[in-house]
C-alpha cells in the first residue's frame, strides 16, 4: 500500500510540475504582456516603462524559474492588473468556487442516485427509459443556455432569486442547478450499471431468497456496493466542476475563481490565469490521488496494478 | 404565472414587467450601479478605464472644473489662474478644503502630486496625460505654478480632466498601492469599501467644501458592482436588482425603454469611430496604397444608415477624424464622400480589383458595427475578414505594421481639444500607419501654436489633407445609452461621465 | 459516422443479420442517427435550400420575428437577426460550421489520442508510463480555461478553435484505445501475427486497429458532440469563432443580449444545438450498447 501511495504521489507531483511549465510558457510565449498591461490609450513610453518595471525584458526560462521558486515559497506573484498579491486574490475567491463546486456535486448526486436506483430496479420499464431520457436530454442542453433560461424564469419572471452576485445562499441556487445537472447523467449511468450488476449478484439473490424485504436488500446491500465507484467518480467530477465553473460564474457574476480566471484572461493578467490554472490542476491531481487511494483501499486488487 | 410563462415563450417581455412597481432605494438615497469592467486601481493615475475616470471624479477634485453643459472652465481646487508666459500657468488655490482623512489642502499637495505623476519613473498608466508637465512649483501656501515642457495650449483642459490632486503627506507615506486600498481625496464622495474586481462602495462626503461647482445632491451611497456580461446587467435591471447601467447597446436600450419602471437616457459622447488603412511601404495590403481603393472603401459604406439604425440616437456621421466639439476640429476644408456603391465598384475596377479584393479588418469593440461594415464591403466585392481581438492585441498588430484595415475608436480622454485625437493617429506616433510628413508638420504646428486662428488653420489643413487622400475613414461618434430606474433625475453629458453627486429623485 | 460506418465497424460475417436486427431494434439509435442524417443533409445541401445568402444584411429589416409571431412573415420564416440577415439561411449554413467543428476536432484529437492509446496498449512498459503520464497531465488541465486563454491570445477563428480543441481533447481516445488495445493484444491472432514475423506497424494497423475500431467510433461520436458544445461555450464567452460566420454557438452569443425581449433569437439556435448534440449522443450511446460487452445478450 505504501509503495503504491508513494508511486502515485510521485506521479501527482510530476504532473503538477508539468502543468505549471505548460501554463507558464503557453501564456508567456503568446504575446507582449507589457502592451497588454499598458491598456487602451497608452503610448510607447508607457509600454517601455511597464516592461522594465515588471522585469518582462529578461529571458523566459529565467522568469519561469523565478516564478516556480516563488510559488514553492507560497508566493503566487503580483496581479498585473490589480497590482495586489495573487495569493490573496485567489484565496479571497476560492470559497465561492468551492461552495459552488460542492453544492453542484451534491445536487448532481441528489438527483442521480435515486434516478439511477429506480432505473436499475425497474430496468427496461418506462421508469428506466424516462430516467435515461432525462439524462440524455440533460446532457444535450448547453449549460449556458439552460442558465439563461433559469434566469428568465426565476429572476425576471417570478422574482424569486437574484440574478447575480454572491452575497447570500439565494445567489447559489441557479448556478448550482446549471452546473450540477450536467454531470448528473454520468453518475446516474454509473449507479444504474452498478445496481444492475449487484442486483443480479449471487449474494443479493441469496438475501432475497432468505426472505429479506426488497427494500432492505436494496438499501442495505445493493446500494452500498453500487455507490462505491460513485465516490471515486465524485473526486474526478469535482475537479471538472471547479474547472467548468468559469462559464456559470461569468453568467451569474458569481465572484469566484472561474470568474476571476475569465476576467484575468480578458485582461491578460497572466499571473492570475497561471495561478488559477495551477490551483485547479493541483486540486484535480489531489482529488484523483485521494480517489486512487480510496479505491485501492476498497479494492486490494488495484494496488498491484 | 400563466401570463409569465406565455410571455417567456413568446418573448413579449413588456407583459412580464407590467405588474412590478418602481422601487429604487429612494428612501436610503442609494443607487446600485452595475459596470462591466473593473478598474485595476482606484488611484486615478493607475487605471485607464472609464469606470476609473468616473470614480476619480467623485472621490477627487482637480484644479479646474469644466462645466459639462457650457464647456466653461470654473475654479475647483483653484480659485483663479493666469498665464505667466508661454509655458507657465499660475493658480491661486482655494482655502479651507480638507481631504477625507482630515489633511488640509494647500500648495504642497498640488506640487507633490503633479511632480510625482510627471516623473516617468513612477509609471503612471497614461503617460500622455502627464508627459507635458515639466514641473510644478510652490509660490506660497496657496499659490502654485505649473510649467510645461513645451508650449502646451491644452494645459487647462488636462488640468480639468485627468489630473486629480492627492494629499501629499498621505500619498508620500502609502504610495499608489495604499491609495488604491484606502483612497483619500477631497471629492464629493469617499470610498468606504473596495473589493477588487467585485464591488466599490462610495458614500457622500458630508464635509465637502461649500461653493464647489460639483454641487452635492441627495444621493448618499453609490454601490458599484462589476458585472461583465451585458445580458446579466440587463437581467439585473429587469429584475430591479440594479438601478443604473451605462454603455447599453442601442437595441437593448430601446427594448428596455418599454419597461414601465425603467428610463433610457442617451447622449452623444466624444468617442469617435473610424477606420485606419495601412498605406506604409511594407503594408501587408498593397492595394491600400492605391488612393482609388481607399476612396472605394469610403464610398462603399452607408454610414448614415449604420449610424441611425445600429449606432443609435446622438450618433453623428463624421467628416474628419476628430470629435466636432474639440478645439481645432475644423472640417470646413475637407472633402466629403457619399454612399455610392456604383462609384465604389467603378473605382475598384479602375484600380484593377474589379474581380474582388480580400482584406483583413481588425476590431476590438462594437462588433455589430464591424459586422455591418463588413456586410457593405462585401456588397462591392471587398471580402473583409474579421479579426476580433483584445484592444492590446489589436494595438500590438497595428504597431507592428501587420494590420490592414482597422475599426478603431478613440475617446480622447474626454479632452476637448484636437491635440488629444488626430495627432495620435497621424503625427508619426506608434499608431500612425499612413505617415504623411506634410500632415505631421501641420499637426505639429497646431499642437505648439498658441494663437487660436493660426492654430485652427494648421489643424484644418491637416484634416483636409487626410480627407483628400483618405488616410482613414471617419465613421461616426458613439452615443452612450444609460438605463436607470425611472424615478432618477439625471443628465447625460458628452464626456461619458455620470455625475452621481448632482443626481436627484423625480417627484 | 452514420449507420453505414457503424455497420462496417462492428459487422462480423456470421452475425450480420442479427446485428442489423439489433441496430434497427434500438429505437434511440435509429432516432439519433436519423436526426443526425437530416442535419448532415441540410448542411450538405445548404446552398440549394437556403432561401437567402446567409451574409446578406438589410439594416432596415432587423430583428423581424419568425412566422409564428403576429408580426412574422413567410418572407423570413425564422425572422431576421440584428443585422437583418435571414435567420433560416444562417441556421442552415450554421449546421455546416457545427459539423465541421465537431468532425475536425474529432479527427485531430482522434488521431493523437488513438496513436497514443494504441502505442501504450501495445507496447506497455515505458511507453505506457509516458502515455499515462501525458493523459494524467492533460486531464489535470482545466479544458475550458486553457482553451479560453489560448483563443484569447491567438484571436478567435474557426481554425484556431478547431486546433485548440483538437489538441486538448484527445484524452478519452487515448484512455479507451489503451485499454481496448491491451485486451486485443492478448488475443491469439496478435500472437499468431507476431509469430509469423509481421512488422509492428503491420500488426498495429492490420490486426489491432480493426479490432478496436468499434470502440473508437463510439468515443469519436461522443467527442464530436462534446467539441461542438465546447465551441459553443467558447463562442458564448466571445472567445470562439468570429462573425460573420454563422456558427450556432456564436448566434446564441449574439442573441443573448436580445433574449429577454426577442426570445426566438436565442431559442432557435439553442434548440438546434441541443438537438444536434442529442442526435449525436443518442447515436453514440446506441452504438455503445451494441458494441460494448454489457450490451450483448
Amino acid at each position: 500500500m505504501l509503495r503504491f501511495a508513494t508511486r502515485r504521489l510521485a506521479l501527482a507531483l510530476l504532473v503538477a510540475l508539468t502543468v505549471s511549465a505548460i501554463s507558464f510558457f503557453l501564456l508567456r510565449l503568446s504575446g507582449d504582456i507589457a502592451i497588454a498591461l499598458a491598456g487602451e490609450g497608452a503610448r510607447d513610453i508607457d509600454i517601455e516603462a511597464i516592461r522594465a518595471q515588471y522585469g518582462l525584458d529578461r529571458p523566459l526560462l529565467f522568469q519561469y524559474g523565478e516564478w516556480l521558486l516563488q510559488v514553492l515559497g507560497g508566493d503566487l506573484g503580483t496581479s498585473l492588473f490589480f497590482r495586489t498579491s495573487v495569493g490573496a486574490l485567489v484565496l479571497d475567491k476560492l470559497p465561492v468556487t468551492l461552495i459552488l463546486g460542492i453544492s453542484s456535486l451534491l445536487f448532481a448526486l441528489l438527483i442521480s442516485i435515486p434516478l439511477g436506483v429506480l432505473a436499475a430496479i425497474y430496468r427496461n420499464t418506462w421508469i428506466d427509459r424516462l430516467a435515461l431520457s432525462i439524462a440524455v436530454v440533460g446532457q444535450a442542453l448547453p449549460n449556458f443556455f439552460f442558465a439563461l433560461i433559469l434566469v428568465m424564469i426565476f429572476s425576471i419572471g417570478l422574482r424569486w432569486l437574484p440574478v447575480s452576485g454572491s452575497g447570500s445562499w439565494q445567489n447559489f441556487v441557479m448556478p448550482t442547478i446549471a452546473l450540477g445537472y450536467y454531470v448528473a447523467p454520468a453518475f446516474m449511468r454509473l449507479v444504474r450499471a452498478g445496481m444492475v450488476e449487484v442486483l443480479s449478484a449471487d449474494y443479493i439473490r441469496t438475501a432475497r431468497a432468505k426472505g429479506l424485504s426488497r427494500r432492505s436488500v436494496i438499501v442495505k446491500h445493493a446500494l452500498r456496493n453500487a455507490v462505491v465507484p460513485v465516490v471515486s467518480l465524485s473526486a474526478v467530477q469535482l475537479g471538472y466542476l471547479l474547472g467548468g465553473s468559469v462559464v456559470i460564474e461569468t453568467i451569474f457574476a458569481l465572484d469566484g475563481l472561474g470568474f476571476l480566471a475569465y476576467e484575468s484572461i480578458t485582461q491578460k493578467d497572466f499571473p492570475v490565469t497561471q495561478a488559477v490554472v495551477m490551483l485547479l490542476s493541483v486540486f484535480y491531481v489531489l482529488l484523483t490521488f485521494v480517489g486512487d487511494l480510496v479505491n485501492a483501499w476498497l479494492d486490494p486488487r488495484i494496488r498491484v496494478a | 404565472m400563466r401570463l409569465h410563462t406565455a410571455a417567456l415563450l413568446t418573448g413579449l417581455a413588456p407583459m412580464l414587467f407590467a405588474g412590478h412597481p418602481a422601487f429604487a432605494d429612494q428612501a436610503n438615497n442609494s443607487i446600485r450601479f452595475a459596470y462591466d469592467q473593473a478598474p485595476e486601481s482606484i488611484d486615478p493615475y493607475f487605471n485607464n478605464v472609464r469606470i476609473g475616470v468616473i470614480i476619480g471624479q467623485h472621490v477627487w477634485d482637480t484644479l479646474v472644473y469644466r462645466d459639462p453643459s457650457s464647456n466653461e472652465y470654473k475654479g475647483l481646487l483653484a480659485e483663479s489662474w493666469e498665464r505667466i508666459d508661454d509655458r507657465t500657468l499660475e493658480f491661486k488655490l482655494r482655502q479651507g478644503v480638507t481631504f477625507h482623512n482630515g489633511e488640509a489642502f494647500n500648495a504642497d499637495d498640488v506640487v507633490y502630486t503633479l511632480n510625482f505623476v510627471a516623473d516617468p519613473e513612477n509609471g503612471v498608466t497614461t503617460q500622455q496625460n502627464v508627459a507635458w508637465i515639466d514641473r510644478a512649483e510652490k509660490v506660497d501656501d496657496y499659490t502654485v505654478r505649473v510649467i510645461s515642457k513645451e508650449v502646451f495650449p491644452a494645459a487647462i483642459e488636462y488640468l480639468s480632466g485627468p489630473l486629480a490632486i492627492h494629499p501629499n503627506e498621505y500619498y508620500e507615506e502609502v504610495g499608489p498601492e495604499g491609495m488604491d486600498r484606502n483612497p483619500v481625496g477631497t471629492g464629493p464622495f469617499k470610498v468606504v469599501s473596495n473589493e477588487p474586481g467585485k464591488a466599490i462602495v462610495l458614500e457622500k462626503n458630508e464635509a465637502y467644501f461649500e461653493g464647489s461647482p460639483k454641487e452635492q445632491g441627495p444621493i448618499e451611497t453609490v454601490d458599484i458592482r462589476i458585472i461583465p456580461d451585458r445580458q446579466t446587467q440587463v437581467a439585473e435591471m429587469l429584475s430591479q436588482g440594479m438601478d443604473f447601467v451605462m454603455h447599453v447597446p442601442k437595441d437593448q436600450a430601446e427594448q428596455m425603454e418599454q419597461v414601465p419602471f425603467l428610463q433610457v437616457v442617451s447622449g452623444e459622447t466624444m468617442r469617435i469611430v473610424f477606420m485606419q488603412m495601412n498605406t506604409l511601404e511594407n503594408s501587408p495590403a498593397p492595394a491600400l496604397k492605391d488612393e482609388r481603393v481607399r476612396k472605394a472603401i469610403m464610398h462603399a459604406i452607408d454610414r448614415e444608415t449604420i449610424a441611425s439604425e445600429i449606432v443609435g440616437a446622438g450618433a453623428r456621421v463624421l467628416d474628419v477624424i476628430c470629435f466636432p466639439s474639440q478645439t481645432g476640429c475644423d472640417a470646413s476644408a475637407a472633402p466629403t464622400y457619399d454612399y455610392d456603391p456604383e462609384k465604389s465598384r467603378a473605382l475598384l475596377a479602375e484600380a484593377g480589383y474589379g474581380d474582388g479584393l480580400a482584406l483583413d479588418i481588425v476590431a476590438y469593440r462594437e462588433r455589430n458595427q464591424t459586422e455591418a461594415i463588413i456586410g457593405y464591403l462585401k456588397a462591392v466585392g471587398i471580402d473583409a475578414r474579421l479579426n476580433f481581438l483584445q484592444y492590446a492585441a489589436m494595438r500590438e498588430q497595428i504597431r507592428a505594421g501587420e494590420a490592414e484595415l482597422t475599426h478603431q475608436t478613440w475617446g480622447s480622454f474626454s479632452v476637448n481639444d484636437v491635440s488629444a485625437s488626430t495627432p495620435v493617429y497621424f503625427k508619426f506616433e506608434a499608431d500612425d500607419i499612413t505617415r504623411n510628413p506634410e500632415v505631421r508638420d501641420l499637426l505639429q504646428k497646431g499642437d505648439t501654436t498658441i494663437e487660436p486662428e493660426a492654430r485652427n488653420a494648421a489643424y484644418r489643413d491637416a484634416l483636409a489633407l487626410i480627407a483628400e487622400h483618405v488616410y482613414g475613414v471617419p465613421l461616426w461618434s458613439l452615443p452612450v445609452y444609460y438605463v436607470a430606474t425611472s424615478d432618477l433625475d439625471f443628465t447625460a453629458y458628452p464626456d461619458e461621465m455620470p455625475r452621481f453627486w448632482e443626481m436627484d429623485w423625480k417627484d | 459516422m452514420t449507420e453505414s460506418t457503424a455497420f462496417a465497424a462492428v459487422a462480423m460475417p456470421s452475425a450480420g443479420a442479427r446485428l442489423r436486427r439489433r441496430v434497427f431494434g434500438h429505437k434511440s439509435l435509429v432516432f439519433g442517427a436519423s436526426l443526425l442524417a437530416v442535419i448532415v443533409l441540410v448542411a450538405l445541401l445548404a446552398p440549394l435550400i437556403a432561401p437567402y445568402d446567409p451574409y446578406a444584411q438589410n439594416l432596415l429589416a432587423r430583428t423581424q420575428p419568425p412566422v409564428w409571431y403576429e408580426a412574422g412573415t413567410w418572407a423570413h420564416p425564422l425572422g431576421t437577426d440584428n443585422l437583418g440577415r435571414d435567420y433560416l439561411s444562417r441556421m442552415i449554413y450554421g449546421a455546416r460550421i457545427s459539423l465541421v467543428i465537431g468532425f475536425s476536432v474529432m479527427v485531430i484529437s482522434g488521431l493523437i489520442g488513438t496513436t497514443m492509446g494504441l502505442l501504450a496498449g501495445y507496447f506497455g512498459g515505458t511507453v505506457d508510463l509516458v502515455v499515462t503520464f501525458l493523459v494524467t497531465t492533460r486531464l489535470a488541465m482545466p479544458v475550458i480555461l486553457v482553451a479560453l486563454a489560448i483563443v484569447a491570445i491567438l484571436g478567435g477563428s474557426l481554425l484556431v478553435v478547431v486546433l485548440v480543441l483538437g489538441f486538448l481533447k484527445w484524452d478519452r481516445f487515448a484512455v479507451v484505445m489503451r485499454s481496448a488495445t491491451q485486451q486485443v493484444r492478448s488475443q491469439d491472432y496478435v500472437a499468431a501475427a507476431q509469430a509469423a514475423g509481421a512488422s509492428t506497424p503491420r500488426i498495429l494497423f492490420g490486426e489491432v486497429l480493426p479490432n478496436v475500431f468499434a470502440q473508437l467510433v463510439v468515443v469519436a461520436t461522443l467527442e464530436a458532440a462534446s467539441a461542438i458544445l465546447l465551441e459553443a461555450a467558447l463562442s458564448f464567452l466571445g472567445l470562439g469563432v468570429q462573425p460573420p460566420l454563422p456558427s450556432w454557438g456564436l448566434m446564441i452569443s449574439e442573441a443573448k443580449a436580445y433574449m429577454f425581449f426577442s426570445f426566438w433569437l436565442i431559442a432557435i439556435p439553442g434548440t438546434a444545438l441541443a438537438l444536434l448534440i442529442l442526435a449525436i449522443n443518442l447515436a453514440g450511446d446506441g452504438l455503445r450498447d451494441i458494441v460494448a460487452p454489457e450490451g450483448r445478450e
